[in-house]
């Protein structure tokens, strides 16, 4: 055997990869479970893809039958309804994962340098998965799927110029239709391969700077500081699977359809509009911030796109933004308070797009838009008021340890 | 622990903000009932599901069909090979084939504006699921609210008090009589009124009453034992790998969580050397 791996390793060098990248790479002894994620969010990517990879055996993207072959793979495949039932949850659970993968590098400031490359991808990575998120709802063609795609394609219309052209390319035709459907299911089939060669790169980029840590200052001593990544951090990324396996199969088992609005098993309808149209849960604070632009009259629409796209995109130069001299929010309470505030206003932000745009709060005496306004308002201060206190000094951050 | 702090304050927060909403979609929330496939070890009630295909075939596929179940599948639920060829013959089908109603589309919107929607998975398709459709075929006029009904409107006119007294009987707010007036002009016009139904104006009369059907078993059939059975039947329609994934769910939940405490032991161990 060992004769063999010298063979191997003499022309391409395997173990000594596997020792360097992975058993013995050091890792920072401190990193707590929010650390979890990252690995949680492979093992989500590979679900999706396994799963997905089964599902398009039986699938077909035919408008006419796209409904009813989803139904024979919930009732005449085998196991076709664990299939599909994963597959579905498995997208709500990879949002809610990589969410908290983003959040956690927001607050420890794991975008700051030399990890700004890193961020970028995977900025990229969540931007490539939204929109693999919103392809995938639209095969199943029910009437969420189809309003869903006919909402969200409209929104190239506001493109100036050549919108209105843009969207029927897009269409492959003159509205949704068979020829969206079959593009959908190619790109849909497309993207995740792509999001995991992404993927690969990412962590390239991670094993080429090292992981960030929750007290956000680099590593002085990596004999005393890091530890290997086996046993310690297999060990602790397997528990942590464990868990999210325990939550995810709970809802794949006793509430696959929690996270389903009941107007998808309706098949999709072109001459009936349903009462509400609502997005996936994942998608619902960009959404809010699309629809709180309504006050811009005839340039309201493209302002709104322009909105929700930016609100990601923000996330670009958010490296550049946060100007502390320190990384972690551990040691930044003005900076800490305002990420909380942040992530109250997703929240918030997220329900404002579930209800209707016409809907009030508190027995009409606040209607949502104000609140969805004022929180779009939030979302970006966030990163404005991030920029002030620390381009000016306004923030004094806490002392730092000497160590980790 | 801190992590599971916040885990907790997220939670907390998801689970109350809805709460602060108040405004409602205007259709009364049909009261939950008791569905025993509920829940992780919620099981189908063969005999209720029996008695629902017998409702299914003999009223509902009138105008309905249920185009993902074909007529031998019932043999699950104790129907001998004759009783199914029996319940096809009724729609001049055969058991090989699929419970498809022999009333065609075009005929239908003539008499009721619209076609009628296949109702395999309609327990599925409707917020409020199962309620919803207990409560939509539960929700018409019985005789004493219709007479009701006709007694306030002799004088063509709602008076505050007949307002209150019809307000908890239609589910609609007692605050507008002249709302309910018009709803009670348009149920004079012979409309469809239904408690449950958003819009509160459904294309489908009543289609079940006390005795509408001959339960084979010789079960009393009340218009609530009928709701309930074709219901719970509806319910198997639509998902007919209920018990198949409750039974595999736990299984898996059981070994995962073994598991899952195992891994957290040997972490615990492994780190032990580092804490």
């Amino acid at each position: 055997m060992s004769k063999l791996m010298e063979w191997v390793d003499a022309r391409l060098p395997i173990t000594e990869m596997i020792k360097s990248q992975a058993t013995e790479y050091p890792t920072p002894k401190n990193l707590n479970y929010w650390w979890n994620f990252g690995s949680l969010a492979l093992f989500m990517l590979i679900v999706m893809i396994a799963t997905g990879l089964f599902l398009a055996m039986h699938y077909k993207p035919d408008a006419k039958h796209a409904f009813d072959i989803v139904e024979h793979i919930m009732r005449d495949v085998n196991y076709g309804w664990l299939l599909r039932y994963l597959h579905a949850n498995g997208a709500t659970f990879f949002f809610i994962i990589i969410y908290v993968h983003i959040l956690r590098g927001m607050y420890y400031g794991s975008y700051r340098a030399p990890r700004e490359i890193l961020w970028w991808i995977g900025v990229i990575i969540f931007f490539m998965m939204m929109g693999t998120g919103f392809l995938g709802y639209v095969l199943p063609w029910g009437q969420m799927s189809y309003w869903g795609a006919a909402v969200i394609t409209n929104l190239i219309t506001a493109v100036p110029v050549v919108g209105d052209e843009l969207v029927v390319w897009v269409w492959g035709g003159f509205s949704v239709g068979d020829a969206t459907l079959n593009r959908f299911y190619v790109l849909h089939f497309l993207l995740p391969l792509v999001i995991f060669a992404l993927v690969i790169v990412h962590m390239w980029a991670l094993h080429a700077v090292h992981s960030n840590n929750p007290t956000g200052i680099d590593i002085v001593d990596e004999e005393k500081d890091t530890l290997p990544f086996h046993p310690y951090f297999t060990i602790k990324d397997l528990y942590g699977m464990g868990v999210l396996l325990i939550i995810y199969c709970w809802f794949v088992f006793y509430a696959p359809n929690a996270f389903l609005e009941p107007d998808n098993y309706i098949p999709a309808n072109p001459m009936q509009t349903p009462p509400h149209i609502v997005p996936e849960w994942y998608f619902l604070p960009f959404y809010a911030i699309l629809r709180s632009i309504d006050f811009l009259g005839s340039f309201s629409k493209l302002a709104g796109v322009i909105a929700m796209v930016g609100a990601i995109c923000v996330l670009f130069v958010l490296p550049f933004l946060d100007r502390s001299p320190v990384r972690s929010f551990r040691y930044r309470p003005l900076s800490k308070s305002l990420f909380w505030i942040f992530v109250a206003n997703c929240i918030m932000l997220g329900w404002i797009g579930y209800n209707p745009a016409d809907a009030t709060a508190f027995d009409g005496a606040l209607p949502l838009i104000i609140l969805g306004r004022t929180g779009t308002a939030i979302y970006f201060g966030y990163f404005a008021m991030l920029f002030v206190v620390t381009a000016f000094n306004i923030e004094k951050p806490l002392p730092l340890p000497k160590s980790l | 622990m801190k992590f599971l702090k916040i885990v907790q304050v997220v939670v907390l927060a998801a689970a109350f903000l809805p709460q602060v909403v108040l405004a409602s979609s205007g259709a009364a929330k049909p009261p939950p009932q008791d569905w025993g496939f509920k829940g992780a070890f919620g099981k189908f009630d063969n005999a209720s599901i029996k008695r629902g295909a017998q409702v299914a075939v003999e009223v509902c596929m009138g105008c309905h069909s249920f185009k993902y179940i074909q007529f031998s599948s019932l043999e699950q639920f104790g129907f001998t090979e004759s009783e199914i060829e029996a319940l096809a013959e009724t729609q001049g089908r055969t058991k090989k084939e699929k419970m498809i109603s022999t009333m065609d589309p075009v005929s239908a919107k003539e008499s009721f504006g619209l076609i009628p929607p296949d109702l395999s998975l309609m327990t599925k398709a409707r917020k409020g699921y199962e309620d919803y459709v207990y409560g939509i075929l539960t929700g018409y006029l019985n005789e004493n609210e219709a007479a009701l009904v006709e007694k306030v409107m002799e004088d063509e006119e709602v008076s505050s008090a007949e307002a209150l007294e019809l307000a908890p009987v239609l589910h609609l707010d007692a605050q507008h009589p002249e709302h309910i007036k018009h709803v009670l002009e348009r149920i004079g016009n012979g409309d469809t009124f239904n408690k449950y139904f958003p819009g509160q104006f459904f294309a489908m009369p009543a289609p079940l009453a006390d005795g509408a059907v001959e339960y084979a078993d010789g079960t009393e059939s009340s218009l609530k034992q009928l709701s309930h059975d074709v219901t719970a039947f509806m319910a198997w329609t639509a998902e007919p790998t209920l018990m198949e994934r409750k039974a595999l769910g736990f299984k898996v939940l059981l070994y995962l969580v073994i598991f899952t405490i195992m891994l957290y032991a040997v972490k615990r161990r492994i780190w032990a050397k580092v804490h």
